[in-house]
């Protein structure tokens, strides 16, 4: 399968200081992603999966190269494009989930189109579609800490889907689940890449993870190992 | 909406904050309930009572207190919800939102506190006034007066608490997405 580019790293670096030492946390990646692609990102911890994340979600600033998403590059944007791009343009799936705690699953899902200035019982409505999509219909009024794992991770799945992002970040979502509650969340998120077409970048260690992707990228100590094709 | 939710979930700590406001604002509604009774009790023939002017000194220390306590509060607040600070600002969330936040909440503590805090200080005034000038004297103040002194004290309170509230939340607002994520409690 071929895609259009939608992401491109260009010489991505990122070094800091961590107690007088210096870390290569990145160190020189070229890569790109393609539109409507999977793609799993793997390697041991401290392999720089997650600063590679901070990257491409404009959370971190590159110490050195550039990212571009969309053909815009990412680290000339000031604080409020980037939390711009963030809101309409990517969606991040945690492997704690970070659900809001005092908010109920309904409320959880519509926060991120109250952020994006969309009016509350548009941003509600929608929210409820979402959460139907993933098989919570039954459960919009409660609260996270009353839901399973899988069930809370679900609702972030459907959260980060409530402005429709072309792009998923999702960070080891299936860390924190077992087997089975796994696959349902892997199968979820294979299935929104293909029928939505949105672009799904995974860091995973999970086997059947990384079989359901459409490309492999290997990472070790901020650099690219090897890319596989599946 | 998550103003409101914050302060249903985490009552202990928003109960404090209103108590602590409600306090202050009662000290001062008490005092100038008092000089009005007073005045009230005056003008109709008792003897001329007054307020001691050290004693607006005193609510002045008491206002300052509690602004200081409520800046403590929210900022230990901020530092309990680093990592939802950081989960919203990663899924879009706009500085303003961040500050709004904590905003939204102190503001609705002002105003239960100083409705609480006018109420508390009628009764206190009306208990240490009323075995001298008899408790129908409530009565005998201009209701315009009991109305202003009602708004006031209600106003006070919530520009005091909100006032109290912007340095949290300005710190809040000004976290990097990166530093709240991984900040551990």
């Amino acid at each position: 399968m071929s895609f259009d580019t939608i992401i491109e790293l260009e010489d991505l670096a990122r070094h800091y200081e961590m107690g007088g030492v210096a870390i290569r946390a990145l160190d020189g990646i070229d890569l790109q992603f393609g539109r409507g692609e999977y793609v799993s990102i793997v390697g041991p911890s401290g392999s720089g999966k997650t600063t590679l994340f901070n990257m491409i979600g404009g959370l971190d600033r590159p110490t050195r190269g550039r990212v571009y998403i969309d053909g815009v590059d990412i680290s000339k944007l000031d604080a409020y494009e980037l939390a711009w791009l963030r809101c309409r343009k990517i969606g991040y799936i945690f492997q704690t989930f970070n659900l809001i705690q005092v908010l109920t699953a309904l409320e959880n899902v519509a926060l991120p189109t109250i952020f994006a200035g969309v009016h509350r019982d548009e941003g509600l409505a929608k929210a409820e579609k979402l959460l139907a999509s993933v098989g919570l219909g039954d459960r919009l009024h409660h609260r996270p800490m009353e839901l399973s794992a899988g069930q809370q991770q679900r609702v972030a799945i459907a959260r980060a889907m409530a402005n429709d992002p072309a792009i998923i970040l999702a960070d080891e979502p299936t860390g924190n689940l077992d087997l089975n509650t796994g696959m349902e969340i892997i199968d979820l998120l294979h299935g929104l890449n293909r029928t939505r077409g949105m672009t799904l970048i995974a860091a995973t260690h999970d086997l059947a993870m990384i079989k359901a992707s459409d490309r492999i990228v290997w990472l070790r100590d901020g650099k690219i190992e090897k890319i596989e094709r599946s | 909406m998550l103003g409101y939710s914050y302060i249903k979930r985490r009552m202990d700590r928003a109960a404090i904050n209103m108590a602590s406001i409600a306090l202050s604002v009662s000290f001062l509604s008490t005092l100038m309930l008092t000089d009005a009774f007073y005045r009230a009790y005056a003008q109709a023939g008792g003897s001329r009572l007054s307020v001691e002017t050290y004693q607006y000194w005193l609510v002045f220390v008491a206002l300052a207190v509690s602004i200081v306590g409520i800046t403590n509060a929210m900022l230990i607040a901020v530092y309990e919800r680093y990592r939802e600070i950081g989960t919203m600002k990663c899924i879009g969330a706009f500085d303003r939102h961040i500050l709004l936040l904590f905003l939204v909440e102190s503001f609705i503590e002002g105003a239960v506190g100083g409705v609480v805090g006018f109420f508390v200080g009628l009764f206190a005034a009306l208990l240490s006034t009323g075995f001298t000038t008899g408790f129908d004297i409530v009565l005998r103040v201009p209701a315009a007066e009991l109305l202003g002194f009602f708004a006031g004290s209600s106003l006070l309170s919530m520009i005091l608490s909100v006032a109290a509230t912007l340095y949290p939340a300005y710190r809040a607002a000004r976290l990097t997405p990166v530093e709240a994520l991984s900040y551990e409690l």
